[in-house]
């Protein structure tokens, strides 16, 4: 813009120059004319008294360097010449001035030179005796003065260039400077030129539009961000060419990355095979879901395809951590798979024994050692059926029984004595230690734990050994301690012990008896009562597992 | 938007690791194989889909330096690749060779040595680790990597000791032989990816650490 103004105004300046200087050329011209005119005249004036007076000699004695003189009598011949000699001038009679002079006693004339460089002035006087006196200059003509004037105009021109320049120039920032000075972010408020001023109301409401929409924007934007950061789901979304345009941390999380690979190739995260083929089905446009395995992780993943104008221009994914629920799978197979099987040893046994009988193989002293057997094999089977509806039952959350304050070291005390008998036949010692503890519980639900981890400490136990219950107080809670210096319990099982029919020793399981249910029934009595559980072992040494409950346990 | 240069150089990381993941697959497949199970059509299938990929690779490394005349780092990428996509290739003809060796050992006869397992174990190790670090970038995996080479060397001297011992008793020298030549080729697996980690490590720091006197590098 500055450039702009700058270039017209030196452009109108310099026009502006030129044709002044012309036009001052013109007049000067007219006007020095003029003045050459009335020179001429008073000379002719002058000079006409003088031949009046003296006659053709007195035209001698003038000297005159500028003006050219010439006395012509009535026909016409010169008879006197300043410049040039008059027996070899022609007859002047046609000429303009001379007849001017003839008819009105004066006469004027101008005749320009051959090479139209010059111009010459003629005033003609007649005289008395007809003859006539005429005075002439010559003068420059407007060209060849123009031509004389143009090294000292181009002088003045180019000075005078420079300085419109300058001034141009100082005109074209003085213009331009409020505009750049204007405040774009607050386009109202400027106080500038009015021409200006739509363009700013213009761009005042513009400006707000763009700003409350980059706010909706953004807004969107953290809002999706809020959605899925908090997913507990990954979701990727990839191009065309693999590349990962966004994803949540979820995503980074299960890949096991601890930044986000935005931009990069998806196979970054995973390479296998099941993954890779995965993508690029979903790239050819197709749904497609697998299963991935992460390290210890399972990882459901769901892919779907992006399209536009019928063209897969991306996908969608959504991964989903499964590792529990195929675990859980896996620990519901194997429990159906257990129960069936517990069910179906003891039931076995009965219809084998049943069977005897019935083939009459039995002699009669036989049979009430076989009912005998049958009897035991069917308890066992009533008493799996019971474990397991106990299960069931706390697994449900259901409960039968009643909310109470229970002395805990009376209910030890009770489940000291119904084992007394099979702990004395192990010849293991059983002892409580502790005092009357009140706490707000299941009563059922604490014998149970108590009842089967002190059943579990006499099982697996070694001759003379013991089994202590330690009952202890500590205000909000209380901590029930279960310890034995039995056969422990191997590290890799120590997790597994909880689950539903696990067995360290499962030749041997027969032998001891119990179903398998013991400390899964302690596990989910604990965790219906809101109390925690912690077993620590060590084979050969014993095993001692803690049960923290809280006082004022409540149904919840 | 991403030019088309980079478009392309993306498509050449997006086959290294496609091919680096096949790699990993013939190789834990190969393994699978010495131990018993027959997967060895699945390894031949496999390296012949390496050597597709090696062909299409290399026209892809072609056309970026012919059309695109790359320099500096992207150069190195590109010249790192071609030379990474020969020792992958080589990964998978020695898993085929392995798998081709696996069916002359009768698996019902003979114990095969428990160092012979946990070599193939580092191996796959190492060569999962060498493609990683190419897609991570990641010069300390590399390093990793080139140190590992040593503990794979220490087994394949062991398995050496244990067959010669082996064959000495009652071996049948035949099996013995061929679980030597399995061994070896998985010592020289071991030795390809170590060169894939060098050459990743090129591309990182623009010198290879078996020129470091002609350029002048310090890198350790």
């Amino acid at each position: 813009m500055t450039k702009k103004i700058f270039k017209s105004s030196i452009l109108a300046s310099v026009i502006i120059l030129i044709l002044g200087m012309a036009c001052v050329l013109g007049v000067l011209y007219q006007y020095f004319g003029e003045q050459i005119n009335s020179e001429l005249k008073k000379e002719a004036e002058y000079l006409s008294y003088g031949v009046e007076l003296e006659g053709e000699t007195y035209l001698e004695q003038v000297n005159d360097q500028d003006s050219r003189i010439t006395y012509i009598d009535e026909e016409g011949n010169v008879l006197y010449d300043s410049m040039a000699d008059e027996a070899n001038m022609e007859n002047h009679r046609d000429r303009e001035e001379f007849q001017e002079a003839e008819e009105t006693g004066v006469g004027q004339a101008e005749r320009m030179s051959d090479t139209l460089s010059e111009r010459t002035l003629y005033y003609a006087v007649r005289l008395e005796d007809n003859s006539v006196l005429r005075v002439s200059s010559t003068q420059d003509s407007v060209l060849a003065l123009t031509v004389q004037l143009i090294p000292s105009a181009l002088g003045i021109l180019v000075v005078l260039i420079v300085l419109s320049g300058i001034f141009a120039s100082r005109i074209a920032s003085y213009i331009v400077e409020p505009i750049n000075s204007l405040d774009l972010d607050h386009a109202e408020d400027n106080e500038t030129y009015e021409e200006v001023a739509p363009l700013l109301s213009k761009i005042h409401k513009q400006s707000g539009q763009i700003r409350t929409q980059l706010e909706e924007a953004r807004r969107n934007q953290e809002e999706f961000q809020i959605i899925t950061e908090n997913m507990q789901e990954g979701l990727l979304v990839i191009d065309a060419y693999t590349m990962i345009l966004s994803g949540n941390s979820s995503v980074w999380k299960m890949f096991q990355v601890w930044e986000p690979k935005i931009g990069e190739s998806v196979y970054s995260l995973d390479r296998t095979e099941d993954f890779r083929k995965l993508i690029e089905k979903v790239l050819e446009g197709e749904h497609g879901s697998t299963l991935l395995r992460i390290d210890n992780e399972f990882i459901q993943l769901i892919a779907n395809p992006v399209s536009r104008d019928g063209k897969t221009v991306g996908a969608v994914l959504v991964l989903m951590n499964e590792t529990e629920k195929v675990e859980r799978e896996n620990l519901r197979r194997e429990f159906s798979a257990n129960v069936s099987h517990e069910l179906k040893t003891p039931l076995t046994s009965i219809s084998g024994y049943a069977e005897i009988i019935q083939g009459g193989l039995v002699k009669d002293e036989d049979i009430k050692k076989f009912a005998g057997r049958i009897y035991k094999e069917a308890q066992r089977l009533i008493q799996l059926v019971e474990d397991t509806i106990k299960i069931s039952q706390l697994d449900e959350g259901e409960n039968p029984y009643e909310w109470e304050n229970v002395d805990v070291y009376k209910v030890a005390k009770d489940v000291c004595s119904h084992l007394k008998d099979i702990a004395w036949k192990k010849n293991v010692h059983l002892f409580i230690e502790g005092q009357k503890t009140i706490c707000r519980t299941v009563r059922p639900i604490l014998e149970e734990i108590l009842y089967n981890l002190c059943d579990n400490g006499i099982k697996y136990n070694k001759d003379d050994g013991t089994v202590s219950i330690h009952i202890k107080d500590e205000g909000d809670n209380i901590r029930l301690m279960v310890k034995d210096n039995g056969i422990g319990i191997p590290r890799e099982d120590v997790n597994r012990v909880f689950e539903r029919f696990y067995r360290v020793d499962k030749s041997h399981s027969r032998e001891i008896g119990g179903t398998g249910l013991g400390l899964s029934i302690v596990k989910h009595g604990v965790t219906f009562l809101g109390g925690t559980l912690d077993l620590v072992s060590e084979v050969d040494k014993g095993t001692e597992i803690t049960v923290i409950l809280p006082k004022d346990g409540k149904k919840n | 938007m991403a030019t088309r240069f980079e478009r392309q150089l993306e498509e050449l990381h997006v086959q290294m690791i496609t091919m680096g993941s096949l790699c990993e697959k013939v190789i834990t497949l190969s393994a699978k194989a010495i131990e018993g199970v027959d997967c060895a059509k699945e390894v031949f299938d496999t390296d012949r889909e390496i050597d597709a990929k090696e062909r299409e690779i290399e026209t892809l490394c072609m056309r970026l330096l012919l059309h695109q005349q790359p320099v500096a780092g992207d150069l190195r990428e590109i010249s790192a690749a071609l030379r990474m996509i020969s020792d992958m290739e080589r990964i998978g003809d020695q898993a085929a060779d392995i798998a081709d060796l696996s069916r002359f050992v009768d698996k019902n006869c003979v114990q095969i040595p428990e160092e012979i397992k946990k070599m193939v174990e580092l191996t796959v190790h190492m060569v999962t680790e060498s493609v990683d670090s190419f897609v991570k970038s990641d010069i300390d995996l590399c390093r990793k990597v080139i140190a590992d080479d040593d503990k794979v060397d220490e087994a394949f001297n062991q398995i050496k000791g244990e067959l010669a011992n082996l064959m000495y008793n009652n071996m049948d020298v035949k099996v013995g032989l061929d679980l030597l030549m399995a061994a070896k080729y998985m010592e020289r697996i071991g030795d390809h990816a170590v060169n894939i980690a060098e050459w990743v490590e090129y591309s990182i720091t623009g010198v290879h650490r078996n020129n470091e006197h002609q350029l002048g590098g310090n890198e350790g």
